[in-house]
């Protein structure tokens, strides 16, 4: 009899199509407004991300985010190393300085400024060039994006790709000249600026204007030692705020949810997509049961258990979910492969997030069952003897 | 389920059934009393509304009745749980509707297999035995048709297969003929009379085509939710369908 559930619910190819093209509809809703959100999110603290190796990241008692910088005085960096239990200590600046680009144009940049000795902080990916360039005078290195994207040369008319920065390129920063010697992988920021690398002394060159230019000291804990109370112990000993790398992406992520709309706006889109997709779906499944009824009456006459015509409905539905939902993410999954090239906003569909649309899907094909079966089981047979 | 040439298929005593409450409530039965025996083929006639489908129902075990009993092949109906009635439905009886009630979408030997699926035959098994009953009734080249494809009367020979292909001791049909013209309804009753009754099986018709009458043993004159009369045979003998 499952079989022939299968045969009812394809012999009717209209409603079919409309169910499927529901829930794909609904899954794409589902699955892409999350991904957006979840990768937006993380772009809050890609420059913790993007820098594995120190495990405490040690800052301004007021700084609230990894995008939020306030300046230390540069003595601080001296005391946490003094500090037991740290094995390292690092500066990093962060900045945001003005670039101005070879057609005239001028374009804001984060600058991250690394420690001189170990370049601790520097770009994991190289795809151009080494990282022990930045030693080289006014030597800098460009994020791949922002070489490709808003950094990219402009010659011609306006609207036209531009050309990609190279190594050998020159810039000006804050009106200095740099040089681009690699070209590197980042992770894009919130703001989706393009990132420039180079030691920290020379980003005092770029950033004279600021008198204070200690952002973050970036420290590891002795092996054997926790991080977690290492923090403790440098946060008691300076007044400075210190986090491992995990609790400072945490206190990024909470502040951007709690101070911004984000999850509220981009949460009423997919529960907009959830109640869309489950009247749409259910509306035309519950059309295609009532077109069916007669039939599910005749097989309910004949002999056929509510057990059984429940599991022939259930089996449609959950079908025209899988359909639907595999459709649906496919179409999802082109997109966000589609934002790969671009680098600025590579979307990610991970399997957890899968997961919990498939979820999502399950609950609406399961909704549009249960309306529909609803009306099969309240049937009585004697109805088929009504033409 | 085993029956003697003499032992009644339905015994029905004292039925009533009442549609609705108070003041628009409606009898469709007042205290029914029939049998029916094996090897018979019985009409149940009368104006609409007089409660022919109502008995038919109850006698299907498809309606619960409010009062008195109705017994299948000795079995009382109102002593089944509703599982027990609905597998009892599904291994004793067959159906003809009026409007023939094949599934659209499934061919004309997926249609006629649809009662042993739902008793739990393979599919395999199913289809063999559908094929041979939808030879049976003449369209045995027609295996793979769906019921569009299909005449009025084609369709209601898919169906008289589909109603006898798990070999039910009680067939019950609603108007089998009505949809159809005379020739039509007379190559159909052939059908059925000449395949549906058997010695131990009985079949119940509801109609109001009194050019099928010559193929009744006995007909049933209900009115007013009451069996009037029974009368045997008619003397007129069925007319061919030629």
């Amino acid at each position: 009899m499952y079989r022939i559930a299968l045969q009812m619910l394809f012999g009717d190819r209209g409603k079919y199509l409309g169910i499927i093209v529901g829930i794909a509809m609904a899954s794409i809703i589902i699955i892409q407004q999350p991904s957006i959100l979840l990768t937006m999110l993380s772009h809050t603290y890609s420059l913790i991300t993007d820098i594995s190796l120190p495990d405490i990241w040690v800052m301004d008692p007021k700084v609230r985010t990894s995008e939020d910088s306030r300046a230390l005085l540069d003595t601080q960096l001296y005391r946490v190393r003094g500090i037991e239990g740290v094995e390292w200590a690092v500066p990093l600046y962060k900045g945001s300085l003005t670039v101005r680009l070879g057609n005239g144009e001028l374009e804001r940049a984060v600058m991250l400024g690394l420690d001189d000795a170990t370049l601790i902080g520097g770009p994991g990916i190289m795809v151009e060039g080494n990282l022990a360039d930045l030693r080289m005078p006014d030597a800098v290195i460009v994020d791949e994006a922002g070489a490709r994207g808003r950094l990219a040369r402009h010659m011609g008319r306006p609207g036209e790709p531009g050309i990609p920065l190279r190594v050998g390129d020159t810039l000006e920063i804050n009106e200095k000249r740099a040089t681009v010697v690699g070209i590197a992988k980042a992770t894009p920021t919130f703001q989706s600026q393009p990132i420039l690398y180079t030691t920290y002394s020379k980003a005092k060159n770029y950033a004279s204007s600021e008198r204070k230019l200690l952002s973050f000291i970036l420290a590891k804990a002795k092996p054997g030692l926790a991080p977690e109370a290492v923090a403790r112990r440098i946060a008691t000993a300076t007044d400075l705020a210190a986090y491992t790398a995990d609790e400072f992406k945490s206190r990024s992520l909470d502040f951007m949810l709690h101070n911004s709309a984000m999850l509220m706006n981009f949460g009423f889109v997919v529960l907009v997509g959830f109640v869309v997709g489950t009247a749409v779906t259910g509306q035309i499944f519950y059309n295609f049961t009532l077109d069916n009824l007669r039939y599910f009456g005749v097989f309910k006459a004949m002999g056929a258990t509510d057990r059984m015509l429940l599991g022939m409905i259930l089996l449609q539905a959950l079908l025209a979910g899988l359909m639907g939902f595999g459709l649906g993410s496919g179409v999802t999954a082109a997109f966000a492969a589609s934002t790969w090239k671009g680098n600025e906003m590579k979307l990610e569909v991970g399997l957890p997030l899968l997961c919990a649309s498939g979820l999502a899907v399950l609950l609406i094909v399961l909704a549009a069952a249960f309306f529909s079966a609803r009306k099969v089981l309240r049937l009585e047979p004697a109805e088929v003897f009504k033409s | 389920m085993e029956t003697s040439a003499t032992t009644p298929v339905v015994v029905c005593r004292g039925l009533t059934k009442t549609y609705g409450v108070g003041d628009t409530a409606t009898k469709a039965l007042r205290g029914v009393d029939l049998d029916v025996r094996p090897g018979e083929l019985l009409m149940l006639v009368g104006p609409s509304g007089c409660g022919k489908t109502t008995l038919i129902s109850v006698i299907a075990g498809i309606l619960n009745q409010d009062q008195g009993s109705c017994a299948l092949f000795g079995q009382d109906l109102a002593l089944l749980s509703p599982r027990e009635r609905v597998r009892f439905r599904g291994r004793h009886i067959g159906f003809v509707f009026q409007a023939f009630n094949l599934v659209p979408c499934l061919t004309t030997l997926e249609n006629i297999a649809v009662p042993l699926l739902i008793n739990g035959v393979k599919r395999d098994e199913a289809l063999r035995r559908a094929a041979r009953h939808l030879d049976q009734v003449g369209l045995g080249d027609r295996l793979g048709t769906t019921p569009g494809q299909l005449s009025g009367g084609q369709q209601q020979r898919v169906a008289i297969a589909r109603a006898l292909v798990h070999d039910p001791g009680l067939v019950v049909c609603d108007e089998p003929t009505s949809a159809l013209d005379h020739a039509t309804g007379a190559r159909v009753m052939s059908a059925l009379k000449s395949l549906a009754v058997r010695d131990n099986r009985a079949l119940v018709i509801v109609t109001h085509d009194s050019r099928i009458f010559p193929y009744a043993d006995r007909i049933a004159h209900m009115d007013d939710g009451v069996i009037q009369e029974t009368r045997l045979k008619p003397e007129t003998d069925a007319p061919s369908c030629d």
